[in-house]
């Protein structure tokens, strides 16, 4: 896998920005070219006579679903690995209409009132301060939109993943969709252009046969390559996982919000003593229904006294469930319980003493696991082959 | 005499043609995601752009609201966001490409069947309810719709038909200003 390579983190911060600048520069050129740049031009979209912006932006939708599809089919992508928007459905059908009335009212979306606004638009400039004032307007109603806005969560959830077909197939079926409404909308234009006693917007088969075409050819290779070396198997995204005391220490100390971390020991035993961000079982939902009801944007961590059968709301949830194996026992045993270091160790455990003596002092508030006697790490036991230059 | 003295002003260049430029667009967002793992946004940078301000203003009021509130704070640089970088690209790319088609000028666009006045104030009313449909759907055309369509988002195909279906129920109402 080469991509996706992911500069913010791995690059820098500063060298992300910049390739921000540029891929939004890139982005901004295509749009005003594409003529979404002038309101008449994406206003026209929802009178009939002139779609071009439902046939760039679904060109613009297939030809990257189909690009993506075939470098994953070709081992050259992780498609895991990209950012998936989260899938809100009450929220996006409300927020979409709305936006769609903002649309047509001002004449632009919020990205094309930027463009606008760059090629000396004042609409586009009044648009784009327009959308920073929704933003204050949302923010002043927060407290009357906050349940609607947390409803309806549904993670991060693809189609392909959704209906149980590879991505480069879905990938086909979107140039498929899209073709055909092409097809619709050019039929469309003709007719209200003589109904209207004016002109269809410019046709020019050679282009739009050539670009999708070109799109549909490699959406059929994606598909075709796909086929001859299937993906592994995807794991299930229900069947809860499993996760060890030492890996979810870790997350809690690097990412603690990015978890949702329950005790499902009676409620008597968690309030004495529990992990740390944990939250306690309401004593009179033994169905574990309050668990269904969590927003499914983060991995969800349960675990008992011992190793424990994931109740049934924890089923019913739509996001990643991991079970902590061992329960609490494995936590106090691994985490919270001083590490023990071999009397000659090797230097992979010393680095793993290393480690759970750092986690160990982070959860209970020591500060330092009782010293071992002056260790020399021992070399490891000779391997077959030995690693040459230099590398850390 | 050189071309760009000519007083004689060039009539702007062709719009590209509509597929042509989508593959164009597809081809960028593909780079995008396969550099940086994520996509490509409109109004995160108008949001996080306003809340900023806002905090300049009434920074306790900014700070104790319940949306806001994690936007702002100690150690935290609101501006500081790869999305406001794109964005502030956009305007750059969006300019120069404007510039060198011959379509830079200071204009009111669409202005011919409701007056400058009235076509200023639907941009900022269209706006303002695009602001408020953005922060709830968590995305615009750019990030949900283009962006999440692209990776085969449920929720961002759902958003997308319903920004179609809400343009095509309002557009009779204001069909005046697009004669």
């Amino acid at each position: 896998m080469i991509f996706p390579l992911q500069p913010l983190g791995d690059f820098g911060r500063e060298t992300g920005l910049v390739l921000g600048v540029l891929f939004g520069m890139a982005f901004g050129f295509v749009l005003e070219r594409a003529g979404f740049g002038r309101a008449s031009n994406l206003a026209a979209q929802f009178y009939g006579g002139d779609n071009r912006v439902l046939k760039v932006m679904f060109t613009g939708i297939a030809t990257t679903a189909v690009l993506l599809g075939l470098l994953s089919s070709l081992g050259m992508l992780a498609l895991d690995q990209l950012t998936v928007p989260e899938t809100w459905i009450g929220p996006q059908i409300v927020g979409g209409l709305l936006l769609g009335a903002g649309f047509v009212v001002a004449g632009y979306c919020p990205g094309t009132g930027v463009v606008a606004a760059a090629s000396g638009s004042i609409d586009g400039v009044v648009t784009y301060f327009g959308v920073m004032l929704g933003t204050l307007v949302f923010g002043a109603a927060w407290p009357y939109l906050e349940g609607f806005y947390g409803s309806g969560g549904r993670g991060s959830v693809r189609l392909d993943q959704m209906l149980g077909l590879p991505f480069p197939v879905v990938a086909l079926l979107v140039v498929a969709l899209a073709v055909s409404a092409f097809a619709s909308v050019e039929r469309l234009e003709g007719w209200l252009a003589k109904r209207r006693a004016g002109t269809a917007p410019d046709r020019a088969p050679v282009l739009r046969n050539g670009s999708l075409g070109i799109v549909g050819l490699m959406a059929v290779t994606g598909v075709g390559t796909g086929w001859t070396q299937p993906a592994a198997a995807q794991p299930e995204s229900h069947a809860p996982g499993a996760i060890d005391a030492f890996t979810l220490a870790t997350r809690i100390v690097d990412d603690p919000t990015g978890l949702w971390l329950v005790d499902l020991r009676d409620p008597g035993s968690c309030e004495a003593a529990r992990i740390p961000g944990a939250t306690c079982r309401p004593a009179d939902d033994a169905d574990g229904q309050f668990l269904a009801d969590l927003p499914p944007s983060r991995t969800l961590v349960v675990y008992g006294g011992a190793d424990l059968v994931v109740p049934p709301g924890a089923e019913r949830w739509h996001g990643r469930v991991e079970v902590l194996t061992g329960g609490y026992g494995a936590f106090q045993h691994d985490v919270l319980a001083a590490p023990a270091l071999p009397a000659e160790p090797t230097l992979a455990q010393l680095h793993d003493w290393q480690r759970r003596s750092a986690l160990q002092g982070y959860f209970t508030g020591s500060t330092a696991a009782p010293p071992p006697v002056a260790v020399t790490p021992r070399k490891a036991p000779a391997s077959g082959s030995t690693r040459k230059g230099g590398g850390c | 005499m050189s071309p760009l003295d000519s007083k004689v002003p060039r009539p702007p260049a062709a719009f590209w043609n509509p597929y042509v430029a989508g593959v164009a667009l597809g081809l960028v967002l593909t780079a995008t995601f396969l550099v940086m793992g994520f996509g490509l946004g409109g109004s995160g940078a108008a949001n996080r752009i306003a809340i900023g301000a806002a905090h300049v203003v009434a920074p306790a009021t900014v700070e104790a609201n319940g949306y806001f509130g994690s936007f702002v704070g100690p150690g935290t640089r609101i501006l500081d966001d790869w999305l406001v970088f794109e964005v502030l690209g956009m305007f750059l790319g969006g300019s120069i490409a404007a510039y060198s088609a011959g379509r830079m000028h200071l204009h009111v666009g669409s202005t011919q069947g409701i007056g400058t006045a009235t076509r200023l104030a639907y941009s900022l009313g269209g706006g303002i309810l695009m602001g408020v449909a953005a922060r709830l759907a968590r995305g615009c055309t750019s990030g949900q719709a283009l962006t999440g369509g692209s990776v085969l988002s449920l929720g961002s195909w759902v958003f997308m038909f319903a920004v179609f279906a809400g343009g095509y129920l309002v557009a009779p109402l204001v069909r005046r200003q697009w004669r």
